[in-house]
């Protein structure tokens, strides 16, 4: 049934060529009809699909929902990315008007989730390219000299902790790489595009990444 | 610490970054010589595991994160306001043959949404107008996606949505419809939010 379902029933109207003209009630732009509580009730529970379908028709409820639904994520993505601050949230927020303006291009829209990612990913980039510029030095990169003791992430708390210590002491750009690639979705050749670096030292940097967090991480299976 | 090396000696040939694309491609199309070798299988478990650990951790820090502030959004919803989607304009016939009143692609879409969204079961996804909607006394024929509760009967709901949608035109605008076409994409299952039942 739900199989079928997925493939669309189409019904369609035997209503045909009738003209209806009466105009007893019009409609100003904005106005719209106002949902019923149980049509909001629905959204807030509706499909990534269904809402990014609405918000491409201009439903600003449905982008409201998209927004409180997704923001945690992309803030914990930002804030990876950019570091604990006040500029991550501005990052999602941004990202999240970009996404309402290209909307109408997402070719997919139950992919709604990893686009909204992708965008914040380009974002934080934008951001850090700019802290550089200003900078004009190559600066903090080389923030973390401590090496990783194993017995750290042994008597980690938890997977997460674990997981979280390792990727801090990923040298750069390891740990960025790893980011862009893994939770926003970007291709080598994008990641190397933001960070200014040839796809040949993406593709080196993720592999080192890679095989230093499963070694670490062995002990977590 | 005896750590395994992962490198093409130890895998058969194969690097640790075939193997990673390997496992994202869903292990598509099928290699015999990573699906049969013990060592590329061992390997494959390792990277699965960071994978899902690495989503986990993400989805960890995003729910730890304070709730999103209602001026967060308010900051967003006021900045989209501006790109409303008006899309095209749609004529409405008046009397007085010098007025000219219209009505915007975007405010029809809205009133179909509504008309759809007020039928118990039912929640509209996307929908469009097909046809020169700009001249007046063409007829056009609008095309909407539908979630349906799930248990009800979809062609009974897809007639009541055709019917609703029909008579909000009729009453609030001149378009002559040639069809009104219903697609179920989906259902949805029945809410039990809070403890309390809808229906």
């Amino acid at each position: 049934m739900k199989k079928l379902l997925r493939h669309g029933l189409r019904v369609r109207s035997e209503r045909r060529a009738s003209l209806w003209r009466r105009h007893d009630l019009r409609l100003r732009d904005g106005d719209g009809i106002i949902g019923s509580a149980s049509s909001a009730a629905l959204l807030r529970e509706a499909s990534d699909s269904t809402l990014a379908g609405r918000a491409i028709d201009g439903d600003m409820a449905a982008f409201e929902v998209i927004v409180r639904r997704h923001s945690g994520l992309m803030r914990a993505h930002a804030i990876r990315l950019l570091g604990s601050n006040s500029e991550s949230d501005d990052v999602v927020q941004e990202a999240f008007i970009a996404a309402w303006q290209q909307l109408p291009e997402l070719r997919n829209p139950a992919a709604l989730k990893s686009w909204l990612m992708r965008i914040v990913s380009f974002g934080c980039m934008d951001r850090i390219r700019a802290r550089r510029d200003a900078a004009n030095i190559d600066d903090h990169d080389v923030a973390d000299s401590e090496a990783l003791t194993p017995e750290a992430v042994v008597t980690a708390a938890s997977r997460n902790q674990a997981l979280a210590l390792v990727l801090k002491k990923l040298p750069p750009p390891q740990g960025q790489v790893w980011e862009l690639k893994q939770s926003g979705g970007l291709s080598y050749e994008e990641i190397g595009e933001v960070l200014g670096l040839p796809p040949s030292t993406v593709r080196g940097a993720l592999s080192r990444a890679r095989k230093t967090i499963i070694q670490e991480m062995e002990v977590w299976r | 610490m005896n750590e395994m090396e992962y490198g093409p000696d130890e895998l058969d040939g194969h690097t640790l970054e075939e193997l990673s694309d390997y496992l994202d491609a869903g292990f598509t199309p099928a290699d015999p010589s990573i699906d049969d070798s013990p060592a590329c299988q061992m390997a494959l478990a390792a990277l699965a595991h960071v994978k899902t650990a690495t989503e986990s951790l993400l989805e960890t820090e995003a729910d730890e994160q304070p709730p999103t502030s209602e001026s967060f959004i308010a900051g967003i919803l006021e900045a989209i306001s501006m790109n409303v989607r008006a899309g095209r304009s749609i004529p409405i016939a008046h009397p007085s043959p010098t007025a000219r009143i219209t009505m915007t692609e975007g405010a029809v879409r809205s009133l179909i949404r509504g008309a759809g969204d007020n039928i118990d079961g039912v929640l509209v996804g996307r929908c469009t107008l097909e046809g020169d909607v700009t001249t007046i006394g063409t007829s056009i024929v609008v095309d909407l996606d539908i979630t349906v509760r799930w248990g009800e009967n979809l062609t009974a709901k897809a007639a009541e949505v055709r019917a609703a949608v029909a008579a909000a035109l009729a009453t609030r605008t001149d378009l002559v419809i040639h069809g009104i076409d219903v697609t179920a994409t989906d259902v949805y299952p029945v809410q039990h939010k809070d403890g309390e039942d809808t229906e």
